[in-house]
């Protein structure tokens, strides 16, 4: 053999090493992560139970049901409509190990969007996934992205014209579920998923629902509840609750004219009350330094920082940063508070939720405390 | 001048700015119903203040997008400036023309002789530029502005307030609002 033939042999062994490790880190996006149910859920389904079209796919995903077996209200919790919005899902995966129900049902999706788990954003160096020290192990979780794989409705138009609006977004908007709503059985893979969401709030008789997000913290809508104007006196009422508790939150209305996202098209199409939360994540904004997995944790960046000193931030960002236990803990609060103050305007319609982690114990233990 | 006199006039000033915030904290700047609160902005506070007057027990009727002829019987015009791009996606206008709507509300109230207050509920989320020429628009022409402290970080309405003699009242939280709203309508 020759000298070149050699060098070839190697170079094609260092492709194909690099290939297969490349390989196996792409396909690990396609491992579930590990949610254990905790003592409250009552039943588990799939989401596909709702619209069987989405079976065995990447965006077919668990629901878990936490039902007290007493009469009352049902509540849907959304977590991971947007995969890159860790504080959302870890929320709803909170609830479903450690929650329980005493009166009413609560109903979880941890991971709505099941393809968006599945990779992350091109050119957004994100890490794709994160861990918690649970009581037990060491949890690791995905870091998504934040519309469905591309992969599974490639490719993007240059235009998406929204379903039924005809509302005119761009293309990539297309894959984002919260554009996507209502949905439809025989559209994208993200219209599915929609659909499939709206299928289950129809025949669950879901009265109150959470749509659990995060944003960049020099956007205006952070640390705020989205309500649709049926909603607005019992976020009003929660805000007040909140803030009694040093919780600030500003309080924002659903506008009618914007089509596709949850808070507008639940409310419409449905008796629920729907509420959108958002909190604050260093990670996906604009000013953001080194971006890894501490970044989703503890939520620290230098540069949030010092655009803080600036006076350039509307929340208040210190060198504690914006961790996932706070933001979650915020979360929490957040739906306890909506729910607290929809028994109070529906007497007859009783939720109430146990051993959900306080504000201050989520903060003071971090979230693996409530995990298994 | 002598020592003791820079300091007879220092401690003379002191003393009237005391006196006069104490004046303006104490709320005795008195309002008549009915009332009408309004929104600058088109942000979601303008519910959080129809609760607070819910709260105080005092009448008032909220109209986001109020006009000139909203302003008849009304002898209390109370305004909650902030921005919001949701709400005003909600009210289907631009910020141009919610910047009109204030401005011609505004010149309408003067018209009438009637008491503006502004409200500042929002806190850190309804200040920068987006919001500040709501905030600015409404408070300057205010007799009254009732602020929560952490919208007015940088002393915004308090200079405001100074500068264009204004009785302010700081208050920590939103739900601190209440005593003083019921202070300005007791009769």
């Amino acid at each position: 053999m020759e000298r070149h033939h050699i060098v070839a042999l190697c170079l094609l062994i260092v492709v194909a090493v690099v290939c297969t490790l490349a390989g196996r880190e792409f396909l690990k996006m396609h491992e579930p992560d590990e949610i254990i149910p905790g003592q409250g859920v009552t039943k588990i389904e799939n989401l596909s139970t709702y619209f069987g079209a989405l079976a065995g796919m990447s965006s077919d995903t668990k629901v878990y049901i936490l039902d007290s077996g007493r009469p009352g209200a049902t509540a849907l919790v959304l977590g991971g409509t947007h995969p890159n919005e860790p504080a959302g899902f870890m929320t709803a995966v909170v609830l479903t190990e450690h929650a329980s129900a005493r009166e009413g049902r609560l109903i979880v999706i941890p991971q709505v969007c099941g393809s968006g788990f599945t990779c992350t954003d091109p050119l957004e160096g994100y890490p794709q996934s994160f861990s918690v020290q649970s009581k037990s192990k060491m949890r690791t979780f995905r870091f998504g992205a934040r519309g469905s794989n591309p992969l599974t409705e490639w490719p993007d138009p240059l235009v998406f014209l929204q379903y039924p609006s005809g509302q005119q977004l761009s293309g990539n908007e297309v894959r984002n579920l919260n554009r996507s709503y209502p949905g439809r059985p025989d559209g994208t893979v993200t219209e599915r998923i929609a659909f499939a969401v709206m299928q289950l709030i129809e025949r669950e008789n879901v009265d109150i629902a959470f749509d659990l997000h995060e944003a960049a913290p020099e956007i205006p809508i952070i640390n705020a509840i989205v309500t649709h104007e049926k909603g607005k006196d019992a976020a009003a009422s929660a805000l007040f609750t909140l803030e009694s508790e040093n919780l600030q939150y500003a309080l924002e209305m659903s506008p009618p004219n914007f089509h596709g996202l949850s808070h507008r098209e639940w409310g419409d199409r449905s008796p629920v009350f729907p509420y959108l939360m958002e909190t604050s994540n260093p990670i996906q904004g604009r000013l953001r330094g080194k971006t890894n997995e501490a970044l989703v944790v503890q939520g620290v960046d230098q540069k949030y920082y010092e655009a803080a000193q600036i006076g350039s931030m509307r929340i208040t960002y210190n060198l504690e940063g914006e961790p996932l236990a706070r933001r979650v803990g915020r979360h929490l609060r957040g739906v306890q508070a909506l729910l607290g103050a929809y028994m109070e305007s529906m007497p007859e319609k009783r939720i109430v939720v146990d051993n959900v982690p306080a504000y201050e114990q989520i903060l003071e233990r971090g979230i693996g405390e409530y995990l298994h | 001048m002598k020592r003791a006199q820079v300091l007879m006039i220092a401690a003379t000033l002191l003393l009237l700015t005391a006196v006069s915030t104490l004046l303006f904290s104490q709320s005795k700047v008195k309002f008549d119903q009915p009332v009408l609160i309004t929104s600058a902005g088109q942000s979601a506070d303008v519910t959080i203040a129809g609760m607070l007057f819910k709260k105080a027990n005092v009448q008032a009727r909220a109209i986001s997008l109020a006009k000139a002829s909203d302003l008849e019987g009304i002898k209390t015009l109370v305004v909650v400036a902030g921005f919001s791009s949701k709400g005003l996606g909600a009210a289907g206008i631009s910020r141009e023309q919610e910047l009109d709507r204030v401005k011609s509300l505004l010149a309408a109230a003067q018209e009438k002789k009637l008491k503006i207050v502004t409200f500042h509920l929002g806190g850190k989320a309804r200040r920068g530029n987006q919001s500040d020429d709501f905030n600015k628009m409404a408070a300057e022409v205010s007799s009254y502005l009732l602020v929560v402290k952490q919208g007015n970080e940088d002393q915004f309405f308090s200079k405001l307030a100074a500068e264009k003699k204004i009785a302010i009242e700081l208050v920590d939280k939103i739900a601190d609002a209440v005593q003083p709203l019921a202070k300005m309508f007791e009769k």
